[in-house]
């Protein structure tokens, strides 16, 4: 991805061509068209079956997300964020059941209370390079997994804990999975934007020079240490709040499938799929994910062909496509540029403008 | 805790510190060879497991002899999943990447496993399953004893392949240092491979013995993954021996805790002593220069 | 400002949604059996066909089909067929939820039939309740079911979880005193339904001054039990108990056997009605007890008749997953005929509960009646392994053989 080559005041953005114009123009609509459609879903979802299938896809938007805050700017790759989401979804519910909290502040308190764990997390595993972290965030799972299941006097064990609704009980049931479905939609938004921010400050370059080559980025002074415990507790954060927002929306909570590496597993195919160095890669891998899951499961229900398929699928885009399909996208995108043709109409200037800016790019390409 | 419950812990610890140390020296094999972190090692101790259990079920021989065929075909599957899939991961994101990419083969293992066998769960049944004798007040069971000895002698046959043999050295030169190994005019991507062979291959031995005294089940891997990559870690990642001291310490101190903590708790041993390791020692109680670049 | 590279992610999401809501209605999702019309009667069930809970729940489904096949044999419900509409969870509480979700929003059935495993009754039976259905289930006996504040929930079968142990309880207390087992380990699954069973029996024999000397929770995927048979047979307790499904139960007892350890009783729950159980022990099994809900020998009519359709249907006789599944099918039948509807409206489904509240319906484990939050008010039988088969000892107006009050060495 090009974003790293982006000018601090972000002013590339600015070229001149038609076909740029043109491109630009094409995008805002779709992008109109895209939040028109998702903030219609409701109302154009048949059953509340197709809702309720929305909202989950919504919720794993959230989740990949949360996920890319560490992935898509460290590359430090989280197998194991089922564990802030997980945390999350139990830390909403105690709150709420033993604090006597109203719903939402406990879900904004308990997802701050798993920031604060996640630091601690962070420390001992961002010390050490990717292996190590790897094998951290998994044990984090299993180790919550294992907590859960026994600490049963407060976490209600492996009978589960249901969590009580925050809406009251007249909001029927489809009316419920409207209202979350905008909430997820909502919580989705907020963490973009915040993405989105990082992506263009000082912090959001370091990290990424971090991503590129740590030990260069150390050398010319970044705090790379820092800058990864930081960016791992917002993500923590987000993650842990599209898990307490998953569990006030499906009111059951099991330690088996709320500390499951498969969760975790999900989270990174959907950011890798959809490009975890792009803004929307996570939620258009979500959608696809999602959407495939379902499919799976509606198609090859009865057999466990749903876990072949999604190794298959995880394989086949770690092997072929590890920048993803939006990055792919934009690739096929540029062969339509007019600058793409063998037959050069540009002077020397423009094109000595032009290498200068796509410079870095390439520079990067090779340092991966 | 009575003294005859502490020799019988402290025995049955040490059979089970056999095997983890026997896994975990596989898993470190890989990263040694490769800086590949192989999440799907214990996919394929299961499906080693599954394969003696078939074995055993369809012609009533006893399952040990499954080794045989298991070994040979885990070798060649180590080396053909080296050549063809990891070695095509661009080099600066492989740690990252293997991990995905071995993920994926664990679940995929897993699916096909739960496709073809149900996710029922399984066990071999032998006539000398329930059999014991009699040490000093403790008993020890015969099929755990198997699967200590199993264990005993392939990280033995491990420990002289890497010291007394051409192969060994040319396989310590690559998990040292890679790049002079090549300058010695050591084919190091073929040393990877067979490395990689070698390491799966203990995943077959490991699987035949967990399947003695065990029950299978296809997502049962994800029971063993969390302590063993917790004790390659803790051993310092890229050293056998560091690796299996770590499991048999690991192994006997999990199975002594078991008695005042339950067995859920004890556990979460692994996990503790994970934690510990890298807040004190990011690279491992036994690792080398290698383990504090990952 | 948006840099290019953003809008084009921006424009490719929006797409990619485009794309991907437009058949999300008409195809891939909808199972495209549509609404049963008016001569049949379409229930709903999700069962556990695969992962954890696959064996029993399968085991469920041939019981629920079997019965489906049985009343379209002989007349229908209300004069219509039964058509079932069965979906596989995967043993995952959140595809569950999905799958109710999807059988009444979507296709719309008339009746839902429970799940299998306390686990999975819970978030289903809550889905359920948010539509207004009548939830009879074959599977959750645990306490956690019953203390949700499901006003529209009822287990069809005969006790409770806590209560499986009953009968052996009174008899072990009825013992003079010499022979009365002085201490008690107990091992159990953590899961609702196990823990519940070897609680319950747990809390009754401590009432009564029985010492527990091992008390120990094992996770539900353990599959190494050397350890806690280790410091089972370091107690040398008179009594075991185990709170188990069928393969930790296994394990322990193999566990137990390589220690040499030989108590005068011992008790699991569910595994040794097994039929496998006696191979996978090696065949040590005299004397071992279990709490069982159903034997195809009780003589109630309908079970007679159960025993006889099921053995020519598979071949075998029915074991307690088929006949619970059976025991809900008599039991929402039995409903639907007392209320003269069947059908997806809140009325209905309304007359379903209040009448079953208050009725008592004969079926194959026996008359069923339940209280106020949907638990069966009958107790369990106690099954024993005498002369290598498994058979009733408890209560003795039932039993088929004589009580073992020591167990021969295993």
């Amino acid at each position: 991805m090009r974003s790293a080559s982006k000018a601090p005041d972000g002013t590339t953005g600015t070229s001149g061509t038609t076909f740029d114009r043109v491109l630009l123009g094409g995008k805002v609509l779709l992008l109109l068209a895209g939040l028109a459609l998702v903030l219609a879903f409701p109302g154009l979802a048949p059953d509340a079956f197709i809702l309720s299938v929305g909202v989950t896809i919504a919720s794993y938007a959230a989740l990949a997300v949360g996920w890319n805050f560490v992935g898509g700017f460290t590359g430090y790759i989280s197998l194991g964020h089922a564990a802030y989401s997980g945390l999350g979804g139990y830390a909403t519910a105690l709150l709420i059941i033993d604090g006597g909290l109203n719903p939402w502040l406990a879900l904004g308190v308990g997802a701050l209370g798993v920031a604060v764990v996640a630091v601690p997390i962070g420390v001992a595993s961002l010390r050490v390079r990717g292996a190590s972290f790897v094998i951290v965030s998994i044990a984090m799972v299993l180790i919550l997994l294992l907590v859960s299941q026994s600490w049963a006097d407060v976490t209600g064990g492996s009978s589960g804990l249901r969590v009580p609704r925050p809406f009251s009980d007249d909001v029927l049931r489809p009316e419920q999975h409207e209202r979350f479905f905008y909430l997820h939609v909502a919580l989705v938004a907020v963490a973009l934007l915040v993405w989105w921010a990082i992506d263009r400050s000082r912090f959001g370059i370091g990290l990424k020079a971090i991503r590129e080559d740590e030990d260069k980025a150390q050398s010319l002074g970044v705090p790379t240490f820092k800058y990864k415990l930081v960016v791992f507790v917002i993500s923590a954060f987000f993650t842990a709040l599209a898990g307490g927002m998953y569990a006030l929306w499906f009111g059951y909570l099991d330690p088996i499938f709320q500390f499951s590496i498969l969760i975790g597993s999900y989270m990174v195919l959907m950011s890798l799929l959809g490009g975890i160095r792009s803004l929307f890669g996570p939620v258009v891998g979500a959608v696809i994910v999602g959407y495939s899951l379902e499919y799976f499961k509606n198609q090859y229900g009865d057999s466990q062909f749903h876990l072949v398929a999604l190794g298959l699928m995880l394989g086949l885009v770690v092997l072929f496509m590890p920048d993803g399909v939006l990055p792919a996208i934009g690739q096929l995108v540029n062969r339509f540029r007019p600058t793409a043709t063998s037959i050069r109409e540009e002077s020397a200037a423009d094109l000595l403008a032009r290498t200068t800016k796509t410079e870095p790019r390439q520079a990067e390409e090779v340092s991966r | 805790m009575s003294g005859s419950l502490l020799l019988q812990s402290l025995i049955l610890g040490i059979l089970l510190g056999g095997l983890y140390a026997l896994l975990a020296a596989g898993l470190t094999l890989y990263f040694g060879v490769m800086r590949v972190v192989m999440i799907a090692h214990s996919a394929f101790l299961i499906l080693a497991a599954y394969l003696a259990w078939y074995f055993n079920r369809e012609t009533g021989i006893d399952p040990l002899l499954s080794l045989l065929v298991t070994v040979p075909l885990f070798f060649v599957a180590g080396v053909a999943m080296q050549r063809l899939l990891l070695s095509r991961l661009r080099p600066a994101t492989l740690t990252m990447m293997s991990v995905l990419l071995t993920f994926a083969i664990a679940l995929t293992i897993e699916g096909l496993l739960g496709y073809v066998f149900t996710g029922t769960q399984r066990r071999i049944q032998l006539d000398y399953s329930g059999s014991s004798f009699e040490v000093a007040g403790a008993n020890i069971a015969v099929v755990k004893l198997i699967a200590f000895g199993l264990a005993a002698l392939s990280l033995l046959g491990l420990y002289l392949l890497m010291k007394k043999t051409r192969f060994g050295q040319a396989l310590r030169a690559t998990i040292q240092h890679p790049e002079a190994a090549r300058l010695l005019g050591i084919s190091t991507d073929r040393i990877a491979g067979y490395g990689f062979g070698i390491g799966l291959a203990t995943a077959a031995v490991g699987g035949t013995a967990l399947a003695l005294d065990s029950t299978i089940y296809p997502s049962l891997h994800w029971h063993w993954i969390g302590p063993l990559m917790a004790i390659i870690v803790i051993g310092g990642l890229g050293s056998i021996p560091g690796a299996a001291i770590a499991a048999m310490l690991l192994g006997v101190t999990q199975s002594l805790l078991q008695v005042p903590m339950g067995t859920t708790w004890a556990q979460t041993v692994f996990y503790i002593a994970l934690f510990a390791t890298l807040m004190v020692r990011p690279q491992g109680f036994f690792g080398g220069r290698l383990a504090q670049r990952f | 400002m948006i840099g290019p590279r953003n809008v084009r992610q921006l424009t490719i999401s929006s797409a990619a949604c485009i794309a991907l809501l437009a058949p999300l209605g008409a195809c891939g999702l909808d199972s495209g059996n549509g609404e049963g019309g008016d001569d049949e009667i379409v229930i709903g069930i999700s069962l556990p066909l695969t992962g954890d809970f696959s064996e029993p729940g399968k085991g469920v489904e041939r019981g629920y089909k079997a019965w489906a096949k049985y009343v379209n044999e002989n007349g229908g419900l209300l004069g219509k067929d039964v058509r079932l509409e069965i979906l596989d969870d995967q043993s995952s509480a959140d595809r569950v939820a999905s799958d109710y979700e999807k059988l009444i929003s979507q296709e719309k059935v008339d009746l839902v039939f429970g799940p299998f495993s306390t686990r999975l009754v819970v978030p289903a039976a809550q889905v359920a309740k948010d539509y207004g259905y009548l939830f009879v289930e074959p599977a959750g006996a645990a306490e956690e079911v019953f203390t949700q504040g499901f006003d529209h929930l009822f287990y069809a079968a005969p006790a409770v979880a806590d209560d499986h142990y009953n009968l052996l309880a009174d008899k072990i207390l009825a013992m003079p005193a010499d022979q009365r087992p002085k201490t008690v380990a107990y091992a159990s699954m953590d899961d609702p339904f196990a823990m519940g069973t070897a609680y319950g029996l747990k809390d009754k024999l401590e009432a009564a001054g029985v010492k527990t000397v091992v008390d120990e929770v094992y996770p539900p995927n353990t599959t190494d039990f050397s350890s806690i048979a280790a410091q089972i047979a370091d107690s040398k307790a008179d009594m075991v108990v185990g709170g188990s499904q069928y393969q930790d139960a296994v394990n322990l007892i193999v566990a137990l056997q390589q220690l040499d350890y030989q108590p005068k009783l011992a008790a699991f729950s569910t595994a040794p009605t097994n039929p496998e159980f006696p191979k996978a022990i090696g065949d040590k099994t005299e004397g071992i007890l279990s709490p069982t809900g159903y034997t195809p020998e009780a003589t109630y009519q309908q079970n007679q008749e159960f025993v006889e359709y099921y053995t020519e249907l598979n071949g075998t006789a029915p074991t307690e997953d088929e006949a619970n599944a059976w025991t809900t099918g008599e039991v929402v039948a039995a409903a639907v005929e007392a209320a003269d509807c069947a059908d997806p409206s809140p009325e209905c489904q309304q007359e379903l509960i209040d009448y079953l509240r208050e009725a008592t319906v004969d079926t194959v484990v026996g008359p069923l009646s339940w209280d106020a939050e949907g638990r069966p008010e009958s107790a369990h039988m106690i099954q024993q392994y005498v002369d290598g088969k498994i058979r009733i000892v408890l209560p003795e107006d039932q039993a088929e053989a004589d009580f073992i009050p020591v167990k021969p060495a295993w």
